[in-house]
């Protein structure tokens, strides 16, 4: 017998290292899951860039340069109005019965209303009423709606300097202040206005679960196949093989969420629009890289606590529904609430993750205690987990499936 | 050599407190075989959970080699090979693979596992499977992945929980003979079993457990002497009480 001299005890990286490959070979073996799992993201993310973007793009176009077509109530009551309205590019049509309706059952944008009094007024140098009828709560009216406004506003300053001029005044006198905005926001910040919506939501949620196939798989899936108890059987102690398999999963989740990135940069470069008016130099890139690490350990970790307590693959794979949803919850409270950036946000998982992309999306510098203060937050809770998982594995019923 | 010194183990369950094991004490030695006969539940894999540290008893001390499993249980974990009641094998890796997994996790090199792996696979003959992807496996086929990945370090002390459950004849006997092979090569053997006619045929030492406790103890020769039965089964079903739960 030559037990001794065959095997020495394995150190903890060791059997971290064993279990880490074994755990990626195997999940390399499952062709779908792997597809699946890593190329979801890079192509997915494309698609609904470049599509977004160039709806939202030829949107504004088509309602920008169109010709508009207004149905006008009382049209004969101005025909000088309606000559304006025609050299700004709106064309007044003929109004159906019940214009309100109309607007109701989504058959136009916008409609004008010329009051019957309107000649009446107009000649007596009072103010002669137009109404615009539209529904602000549909976000297609808001375009034609503005363009309209604006075409009135400009037809009645123009009268309005053309009558004083008549009465021998200057029309300066009646604008008592001079109103002017400097809009602050930078190119790149406005450039980033739609993205940042939906894209920091994307990112965090991709690499909060990238890995999640592979750990519950491994963990909860290991358990329900029986083969978790031979392993607990070996020298390999309950932390390095938890260790292993989460390493694996984040290898994993870092992969895939390398693929996204990748895809990102090339759709953004190809892409005619929005896309293309994003910062996604490589300097860029490597920043959300780093700032999603932390998110991919907090999520593989919480996922290895869940899984290693669940009695079934199933049950681990039920927990998905609301994890989905985390990521959601600082984008929806930012929109409902939203505040100034302060130190406390950036050790909020999730709405730190969300604040520190806008910062990169909107092309801002991050200072380095934001670097620290986020990074440090994020590391410690990832530990904190990890610590959980652990423990989860010392739990002596976890050895015993079925 | 593994000794078991009056185990205890009970278990919370939402009905009350079960007590799986009550004082199972016996020795198992080098270049024998010793079989835990008992019904299903009467707490022989309790007990084996507690010799290779998967469980702590309550009270009661586990020695493996004179190694207390509590002070230093990755150390009797090397010292022993299990085939535990769960038994899966990794269904998308190789037989060779699953074995070598477990080859590292017991810190063996790389040409050590194909050499343990080549003497496992002529052991149990199994040189036609080894290269294949476990998946759909017979159960012959399964065990013997399971119990050459449990060998592979070359271990001591063996201990199999029911090792020819869900067995077909045939395999059945190579099974037996394999046991044979390895108390012939000096180990210590442990294993479980509900067949009466089994441990009549293979073991040295017999300990007969019964509700979580021995029932009896000893070679079939002094089995048949403390309870004055001359068939060895009658003897078995006098100690254990009852003929509920156990196999001819």
């Amino acid at each position: 017998m030559s037990a001794a001299s065959m095997t020495n005890r394995p150190g903890m990286f060791a059997s971290m290292w064993s279990v880490m490959r074994k755990e990626l070979r195997d999940i390399s073996r499952d062709r779908r899951t792997l597809a699946l799992a890593l190329l979801l993201g890079p192509l997915l993310y494309p698609v609904l860039m470049i599509g977004m973007g160039s709806l939202a793009e030829s949107r504004a176009r088509t309602q920008l340069d169109r010709t508009l077509e207004v149905p006008t109530v009382g049209m004969e009551r101005a025909p000088n109005l309606v000559a304006f309205l025609g050299t700004q590019g709106i064309r007044a049509v003929k109004a159906p019965e019940d214009v309100d309706a109309a607007i109701v059952r989504q058959e136009f944008d916008v409609a004008l209303r010329i009051a019957p009094g309107y000649a009446n007024d107009w000649r007596a140098g009072k103010p002669a009423l137009v109404e615009i009828v539209a529904d602000t709560t549909r976000r297609d009216s808001e375009i034609p709606s503005a363009r309209v406004r604006a075409a009135l506003e400009g037809y009645s300053g123009q009268v309005g300097s053309l009558r004083l001029l008549a009465r021998g005044i200057d029309p300066a006198v009646v604008r008592a202040v001079s109103v002017g905005s400097r809009d602050l926001a930078t190119e790149e910040a406005k450039r980033g206005l739609m993205l940042a919506a939906i894209m920091p939501y994307l990112l965090i949620l991709m690499s909060f679960i990238g890995g999640a196939y592979l750990i519950m798989d491994a963990t909860a899936g290991e358990r329900e196949r029986q083969s978790l108890e031979p392993l607990l059987a070996t020298p390999a102690s309950r932390g390095a093989i938890v260790s292993g398999k989460i390493a694996a999963a984040c290898a994993m989740g870092l992969l895939s969420l390398l693929l996204t990135l990748v895809a990102f940069k090339i759709s953004a470069q190809m892409s005619t629009g929005v896309g293309r008016m994003l910062d996604v130099s490589f300097a860029s890139i490597g920043r959300i890289l780093l700032i999603l690490l932390p998110m991919v350990f907090i999520g593989t970790t919480l996922l290895t606590c869940l899984a290693a307590a669940a009695k079934s693959l199933k049950e681990a794979q039920s927990h998905m529904t609301w994890l989905m949803l985390l990521p959601m919850i600082p984008t929806i409270a930012l929109i409902v609430n939203p505040v100034k950036t302060q130190a406390w946000q950036f050790m909020v998982p999730f709405l730190a993750q969300n604040q520190m992309l806008l910062k990169v999306i909107r092309g801002e510098a991050i200072d380095l205690r934001t670097w620290g203060i986020y990074l440090g937050t994020g590391f410690v809770v990832a530990a904190l987990l990890w610590f959980m998982a652990v423990r989860r594995y010392h739990q002596e019923r976890l050895a015993i499936s079925g | 050599m593994i000794v078991a010194q009056d185990l205890h183990k009970s278990f919370k369950t939402p009905t009350g407190v079960v007590r799986a094991v009550e004082g199972v004490r016996f020795t198992a030695r080098d270049g024998e075989i010793t079989g835990l006969l008992g019904p299903n539940g009467a707490g022989k894999t309790t007990t084996l959970r507690m010799l290779y540290t998967l469980m702590k008893p309550d009270a009661g001390q586990v020695l493996v080699d004179g190694v207390d499993a509590s002070r230093d249980p990755a150390a009797v974990r090397g010292a022993l090979g299990v085939l535990p009641d769960a038994r899966g094998v990794y269904k998308r890796l190789t037989a060779r693979e699953n074995i070598a997994y477990f080859g590292e996790l017991h810190g063996m090199s790389k040409q050590a596992i194909d050499q343990r792996t080549q003497v496992l696979a002529d052991a149990l003959q199994m040189h036609d499977i080894l290269d294949r992807r476990t998946e759909g496996f017979s159960q012959g086929q399964r065990t013997k992945t399971a119990i050459a990945r449990a060998l592979v370090h070359d271990p001591r002390n063996v201990i199999l929980d029911e090792p020819t459950n869900g067995l077909d004849v045939m395999t059945t006997r190579a099974m037996r003979g394999f046991l044979q092979h390895l108390r012939a090569e000096g180990r210590c053997v442990i294993f479980s079993s509900h067949i009466m006619q089994e441990v009549a045929a293979l073991c040295d030492r017999i300990v007969i457990v019964a509700k979580g406790q021995v029932v009896a103890a000893g070679t079939a020769d002094e089995l048949r002497e403390q309870t004055g039965e001359a068939n060895l089964e009658d003897a078995f079903v006098k100690a254990i009480g009852s003929e509920e739960g156990l196999h001819a």
